[in-house]
């Protein structure tokens, strides 16, 4: 904010001649307006950038209620929005007369005298409790995001197209709120009415500028007071919320742009977003203020999705599809613009909780796939086990390389390969027989029987007859399948150096086929016994 | 002499892999000493083990996250293989009882840096070439030894 308001300051400053002299006009204004609940010393214009930001956070609605025509004398606190126009150099003439500036006050009074109200640097911050009373007209949010483009500026150009006379009669009732809560960066806010209107709709997030334009509740004055100094991205808020018809009036959208993109923090992703949002909208910028207001409420995972899907929302799509979406509570909105995760019924449309729900979607659709590809998982539920057994089953599979590599090293080579026999050699689903202790035993192994040769044979005695339960559990299982190693508890790990190198020692062995019959019942009675 | 047998789906993973390894077991059997000492063939089995996970991963392609650390490892490992070989044997002994994702990250390559659910991608392409592979080695063995 604090950029941006200084950015709209040095505009303002450059354009300003006499800054100080608003202070004292505003003074005056101030108290002439007082009648109008003008608490806030809002007229007062604060020729420091600082100060003007703080001022628009400050300045109460009330402020909307002293615009009185008589308040457009003030010099407007906008010139250091860059009210080059405006120059509101004067003092606090009550008159229409927007000091000396340009000279068509006319169409910037409103513009002026929001500004100039919400500029209330040094006020103490009032938040009038008149905000009230102001009445929730329709064309109060109009008004309202009208007013919102604070900082520098074409403003004269965004209030010439204007209707003083409409805005005359809402200044009123007007709360300046509206400035509070749009803070420095909200001067390309002004745009069309549409802004308004998407203002409206996405506003659920967004309190401030909607919420005073219907309820003007002096409380949402003090939420938009602090916001407004808090983060650019309230501002942000305002401005989007208060969107209104810009008209002709055209933001320095690059310069907005440029602010949004200043903003603190997420702002590189939001001004991203908002630019491409403000290109979906028509280009009005409100839709970048929408952007950047939703960013703010919309947190990394917006940023991630907006970045995602860049430009693919399109113009057509609501504006205030995504406002609505994360403002409202489960009910199905239609459009998106970024995300595409639809909060459900009853769940929270936290950006977080969307974030992290679309996460964990796509954690439980992967465990599921992982589910069908690894053996005897189907009956398992839950993320613990089943990543248990993942683990168990690709721990299974490199053991099993590693026996069969070992096997393979003191296997003689021949030469002969014949690969097409060797890929077609598919894995028979024969039935694991002993060996089906496991379900990982989904690689039939060929049964023993036929193992009338081989290292693993000749390895069976080995195994057989060396040590410890534990390793005889493990070897039986080793021998019989071949390799297919199921390991239920880790404590059989330990057993495999020892076990290869057994291979090793016994692969040299010549082939005892008795062996391998004498074997193949206590291993089953082996593998019988460990489950 | 192969008898080169050309499969019916070339290029699958499955017929890459193999050719790489029958390859590479042509050639460590080339060398292969007339001892057969068991340090000797410890070494061996230590190379085709090599071999067939660099056969795998090198058919795989530099698509898979893991394949590319299977590479890497291996490009770098020869250097250290006494190394490896000593942290393998150590964390063997030491290997405790599985616990969820770490467990998992240590057992995939290249599984440390990711996220969960690039992980559970990795491993389930992991798993399912870490079969072929097992088939195919199988079906070596038994070709070889028949």
């Amino acid at each position: 904010m604090d950029m941006a308001g200084e950015d709209a300051t040095v505009q303002l400053e450059k354009r300003n001649e006499e800054p100080l002299n608003y202070r004292d006009g505003n003074m005056s204004l101030q108290w002439k307006l007082n009648g109008n609940n003008l608490t806030n010393t809002s007229m007062v214009i604060n020729p420091t950038s600082n100060s003007m930001i703080e001022s628009l956070a400050c300045s109460s609605d009330s402020m909307a209620d002293s615009f009185a025509p008589s308040i457009w004398n003030q010099p407007i606190i906008g010139q250091s929005l860059g009210y080059c126009d405006l120059n509101v150099k004067n003092n606090a003439s009550t008159s229409n007369t927007l000091g000396n500036g340009t000279g068509s006050f006319g169409p910037v009074r409103p513009n002026a005298m929001l500004k100039g109200s919400t500029f209330l640097p040094d006020f103490p911050v009032m938040l009038p409790p008149s905000l009230p009373h102001f009445p929730a007209d329709s064309g109060f949010i109009e008004r309202a995001a009208r007013f919102s483009c604070f900082g520098g500026g074409n403003f004269v150009d965004m209030m010439s197209p204007f209707r003083i006379s409409e805005s005359l009669n809402p200044y009123t009732g007007d709360s300046l709120e509206v400035f509070m809560g749009n803070g420095s960066k909200s001067l390309p806010v002004m745009q069309s009415q549409r802004h308004e209107i998407n203002a409206i709709e996405c506003s659920k997030e967004v309190s401030l500028p909607v919420e005073l334009g219907t309820e003007s509740s002096p409380i949402k004055n003090d939420k938009m007071i602090e916001n407004f100094p808090s983060s650019h991205d309230e501002a942000k808020y305002g401005i989007g919320v208060l969107a209104h018809e810009s008209d002709e009036a055209e933001f320095s959208g690059s310069g907005f742009q440029e602010e949004l993109e200043d903003a603190a923090g997420e702002s590189s992703a939001k001004g991203l977003g908002s630019k491409k949002r403000k290109r979906t909208r028509q280009g009005t910028q409100l839709n970048v203020n929408n952007g950047g207001r939703q960013q703010a409420t919309e947190t990394a995972k917006d940023r991630a999705e907006i970045q995602q899907q860049g430009d693919q929302n399109q113009a057509s799509s609501k504006p205030g599809g995504k406002h609505d979406k994360s403002g409202s509570q489960g009910s199905d909105l239609p459009k998106e613009e970024y995300i595409h995760v639809r909060a459900r019924r009853g769940q929270a449309t936290n950006s977080h909780s969307l974030a992290e729900r679309v996460r964990r979607e796509k954690i439980s659709e992967r465990m599921k796939f992982l589910q069908d590809l690894v053996p005897g998982c189907s009956k398992v539920t839950g993320k613990a086990v089943m990543l248990d057994e993942i683990i168990n089953y690709v721990q299974s599979l490199q053991q099993q390389v590693e026996f069969l590599s070992m096997k393979l090293a003191t296997v003689n080579p021949l030469l002969d390969f014949n690969i097409e026999g060797l890929l077609a050699k598919d894995p028979q689903a024969g039935p694991p027989s002993s060996l089906a202790f496991s379900s990982y035993m989904t690689t039939p192994y060929p049964p023993l029987q036929q193992l009338q040769t081989g290292t693993i044979q000749a390895v069976l005695p080995g195994l057989g007859c060396s040590s410890g339960p534990p390793q005889g559990l493990v070897k039986p299982q080793f021998s019989t399948v071949g390799g297919r190693l199921r390991e239920s508890t880790s404590h059989v790990h330990c057993a495999w150096e020892d076990e290869l190198h057994n291979i090793i020692r016994m692969g040299f062995n010549s082939n005892d086929p008795l062996n391998s019959q004498n074997l193949s019942s206590p291993l089953s009675s082996h593998m019988k016994t460990e489950h | 002499m192969t008898t080169l047998i050309m499969p019916s789906n070339h290029n699958s993973i499955k017929t890459r892999f193999t050719y790489r390894f029958a390859r590479s077991l042509k050639k460590l059997n080339k060398n292969r000493p007339a001892s057969q000492s068991m340090k000797e063939t410890y070494r061996r089995y230590h190379m085709i083990r090599v071999a067939s996970y660099a056969s795998m991963a090198s058919a795989v392609g530099p698509k898979r996250a893991w394949s590319r650390a299977v590479l890497w490892k291996i490009r770098n490992r020869t250097l250290h293989r006494t190394l490896m070989k000593k942290s393998r044997i150590h964390a063997l002994r030491t290997r405790k009882v599985s616990g969820n994702p770490n467990d998992l990250r240590k057992l995939v390559p290249g599984g440390e840096g990711m996220d969960f659910s690039r992980l559970l991608n990795e491993t389930a392409h992991y798993i399912k070439c870490l079969r072929t592979q097992v088939q195919i080695m199988k079906n070596i063995v038994d070709h070889c030894s028949n």
